[in-house]
């Protein structure tokens, strides 16, 4: 177990480095100067030479990606070209509401997606499994950024209940602690503050958890269908055992291996739509500004970002699979 | 037990919070920009998201009144200028004093002077080094220290300041309007460095208090602001990043706003139709163009060209794609600017007329293809722009309807668009045969609409148009400083710009803001800042 976990570990290593190389050039391979698309319509010769001189724009591709790399080893990600912010720090500050989000959004896809899946596959091809499919289809086939304006629209707009965007209202006042708004308002007795923060955490994570809930409802369905199938739940039913013992005690067990696999699968897919999610509901997360600085062309930001999201997905994918192999003792890294 | 009961009792608390929702108060204006700023300095600024801020928390000598662009006092009480144009002094007001609480005086004002003209000035030193430009001092004074147009500024005394220029220029007064020129607190500066911008420091009827990184920007009513009888209305002012304009629109029609910008056209006419919402259009001072490049030896042809300013139905353009905001432009100065030439008469729209052109011009076929000065022969492409602007908000739907017009007189184009900074490169190196772009004013001078393109015959970045007679008139009238004299020179040069086709003018726009119908006394101001302290709500 311990030897697979370092091994597994390892293996992140030529990822990380395919990463930032990927991330690297890519940026560099969109034409256009950034330079000239920083300055605007406005730009004199001598102001643009100027801004890519700071920038170092004006040396070798290879020098420019060995300097960056070195900083981002020493943990420093760099500064805003725009704002001139250090990106570590705005990371630092940011990453708190995309991951307040982005488990708020996980939360709803596993508590409304792993009952919906089981009682599709209990009561297989009946109107409920039916209509239970049909909103996993629609869940994994709806824009977010479709599903976000229409959930801000009707319940923001036509009724009136809750925030159309933002992390908080501007009534209140709360002094972060941690930057987790939750977390915040709970440590510095804030009531209104949480009231506010759960009012406008609802839609967004709703709109974000679409796609999950979706696909963690299907795989639970037909995870637990296959495992229905087999002699032991069989032998488990023929003992007498209720039906409810059967599913969640013996059937479930193993149904959730694979769903948990997805799910960690998901946390990427999550981090992506947090683009989309953050953008339409204003969320000052890191997937709004990611946006943003692509716009801006803010290379340090979207360098940054970009390295830390996929970071976090491959250290996600390693968790699981290490929690994998705790959970199942037959997996071992050959 | 106690524990137990305390976390019951912020439960329930919250839950009935929940389900009351939120109270705005009323006095706080909340207005939803487009994006967050870049920076508070005023002094290395360019963007109106940023400046829509600085305006509310500084101010400079002179400013522009309400909804125009004329030149009235600010922090300048009045000034005189001598004869020949070169020495300007200006009385300040007494009594003002920044937000940190040191005085406004003349010593203030040249500190400012010295920082935005030398470059081995502390702290513009600083900024460079940290990757920022004055950039707009450096557009409208010429350049930095020997090449600045200002060559001395004095205190007499306290509430006295001497400027010396070089030479004379037209558009001071109105230079020194611009947000850019307004004057920071040198103490709070020397303090924080570049992170001035952060902890921006003037004697505007606003104060700064939290910038919150992402979201919003917070100001709160000055209460010592020297001009009792414009002092705000409101007492707090908060600034939303609301990236997304239909999220803008819809926390508008929530009631989480009060008011916004970047409205999209199609959304013109739903605000129109709600009650609680009204339309508020910012006076036109912008002006989209179709531009030509003097390269292609068929565009050298003045009949050639005449064809294609008759063959756009600007009309039909504005009417349909503009939101009920656009107008119909005829020269490069919008209605607003007083160089605007009343007198000129456009090209009508007749594609008949452009097929005769074309015929007397020897394409009788039509055009279709063009053939560049080096030889190269090319199909002719017409490049719109893949970015949204003010003068032109939906620039692919426009140059397909520009397109279709061409299309009927005979001339057949291929649309053509390439990412933002690839397209300004190559306009800038005239690479683009036939292209879309404009222009928006910053200081509501003819000199900045017109002299930016045709002060310098044959540049590439002007699709090498050479008009040197154009080029005197204009530098003539910038070099006066007698408004009359100069709008004639400038109504001339429009002439001149108009009978020889150099380019053809498509549309102004009136970009529109949205409020809440409670919101009084926004005054939206052409150059795209305004000052908060007249709103009021109701």
């Amino acid at each position: 177990m311990g030897a697979y976990a370092i091994k597994r570990f390892l293996t992140i290593v030529p990822v990380l480095i395919g990463i930032s190389l990927i991330v690297f050039s890519f940026i560099h391979l969109i034409p256009g100067d950034p330079a000239v698309a920083m300055l605007g319509e406005r730009a004199t010769p001598q102001s643009v030479a100027e801004v890519r001189a700071q920038l170092g724009l004006d040396r070798p591709l290879y020098t420019q990606y060995f300097l960056y790399v070195g900083k981002v080893l020493r943990g420093d990600l760099g500064a805003s070209i725009l704002r001139g912010d250090p990106v570590l720090r705005d990371l630092v500050r940011r990453f708190p509401a995309t991951v307040e989000l982005a488990t708020s959004a996980i939360l709803i896809a596993i508590l409304v997606g792993v009952p919906m899946g089981i009682i599709s596959a209990v009561w297989r091809n009946s109107l409920v499994d039916g209509a239970s499919r049909l909103i996993a289809l629609t869940g994994v086939s709806m824009p977010i950024f479709w599903l976000g304006l229409m959930l801000a629209w009707f319940f923001g707009v036509v009724l009136g209940w809750l925030p159309t965007g933002f992390r908080l209202g501007t009534e209140v006042t709360l002094a972060p602690v941690t930057n987790f708004y939750i977390l915040d308002s709970l440590l510095t007795r804030n009531p209104a503050a949480l009231a506010s923060s759960l009012r406008h955490l609802i839609l967004p994570a709703v709109a974000l958890s679409t796609i999950p809930m979706a696909v963690i409802a299907r795989m639970t369905r037909a995870s637990l269908l296959e495992v229905l199938s087999q002699d032991y739940i069989r032998t488990a039913e023929s003992k007498g055992l209720p039906q409810q013992a059967v599913i969640l005690r013996h059937a479930m067990r193993n149904a959730l291996l694979p769903v948990m696999t997805v799910t960690g699968l998901q946390v990427g897919r999550l981090l992506a739509g947090a683009i989309l999610t953050e953008t339409i509901f204003s969320w000052p997360g890191i997937g709004l500004w990611i946006f943003e600085s692509i716009q801006a062309r803010d290379y340090p930001i979207v360098q940054g970002a970009t390295l830390f999201i996929a970071t976090i997905f491959v250290m996600v994918n390693l968790i699981t699979d290490v929690l994998y192999a705790a959970v199942d003792p037959r997996i071992k890294y050959d | 037990m106690r524990g137990i009961t305390r976390l019951s009792s912020l439960v329930v608390l919250t839950l009935l919070i929940l389900m009351a929702g939120p109270a705005m108060a009323q006095s706080t204006f909340i207005f939803g920009a487009q994006g967050e700023p870049v920076d508070l300095d005023p002094a290395i600024i360019t963007d109106g998201i940023s400046s829509r801020i600085t305006r509310q928390i500084y101010e400079g000598l002179t400013k522009y009144k309400g909804a125009t662009t004329e030149v009235v006092p600010a922090l300048a009480e009045k000034w005189t200028v001598s004869a020949d144009g070169t020495v300007w002094t200006f009385i300040l007001r007494r009594n003002v004093k920044f937000h940190d609480g040191t005085p406004f005086d003349a010593s203030a004002v040249v500190w400012n002077f010295e920082r935005w003209r030398f470059t081995k000035h502390p702290q513009h030193e600083d900024q460079i080094k940290a990757g920022k430009t004055f950039e707009y001092y450096e557009a409208q004074f010429g350049g930095f220290d020997d090449k600045s147009l200002i060559t001395k500024v004095e205190a007499v005394n306290p509430t006295t300041v001497r400027i010396t220029l070089k030479a004379p220029q037209g558009p001071f007064l109105a230079n020194l309007a611009m947000f850019v020129f307004d004057i920071v607190s040198p103490k709070a500066v020397e303090q924080w460095g570049t992170a001035f911008s952060k902890h921006p420091v003037g004697t505007g009827p606003f104060k700064f208090v939290e910038w919150k990184v992402g979201q919003e920007v917070i100001l709160e009513a000055n209460k010592d602001y020297w001009d009792k009888a414009n002092a705000p209305k409101v007492q707090r002012v908060i600034v939303r990043n609301i990236k997304d304009s239909s999220q803008r629109l819809a926390a508008l029609k929530a009631g989480e706003i009060h008011g916004m910008e970047g409205v999209n056209p199609d959304d013109v006419k739903v605000v129109r139709a709600d009650p609680n919402l009204q339309i508020i259009l910012r006076p036109t001072n912008t002006t989209g163009y179709v531009a030509l490049n003097y390269k292609v030896k068929e565009f050298q042809d003045k009949r050639v060209r005449q064809a294609i300013a008759h063959a756009i139905n600007k009309k039909g353009i504005v009417d349909a794609l503009y939101g009920g905001t656009g107008m119909v432009a005829n020269q490069f100065q919008p209605p607003s600017l007083w160089g605007n030439n009343k007198d000129l008469k456009d090209f009508e729209y007749n594609p008949q007329r452009s097929r005769d052109l074309l015929k007397e011009a020897g394409f009788g076929q039509g055009l279709k293809d063009i053939t560049w000065e080096d030889g190269r022969k090319e199909p002719l492409q017409f490049w719109y722009m893949p970015v949204s602007r003010p003068y032109y908000p939906n620039p692919k739907e426009i140059a397909e309807a520009m397109a279709a017009d061409l299309a009927k007189a005979g001339i057949t184009v291929q649309l053509q668009t390439t990412d933002w900074a690839v397209y300004l490169d190559k306009r800038k190196n005239g690479q683009l045969p036939l292209y879309m772009l404009g222009w928006t004013g910053d200081n509501g001078d003819p000199d900045n609409f017109v002299c930016y393109f045709f002060c310098n015959p044959g540049a590439s970045r002007e699709g090498f148009y050479a008009n040197q007679q154009l080029a005197e008139v204009l530098l003539q009238a910038q070099k006066l400083t007698d408004q009359p004299k100069r709008a004639e020179l400038y109504r001339r040069a429009e002439q001149m710009i108009h009978d020889d086709v150099a380019r053809i003018f498509i549309a102004n726009n009136q970009p529109p803001l949205a409020f809440l119908k409670k919101v009084k006394g926004y005054v939206a101001n052409p150059t795209g800042s305004e000052f908060f302290n007249t709103v009021s709500l109701q």
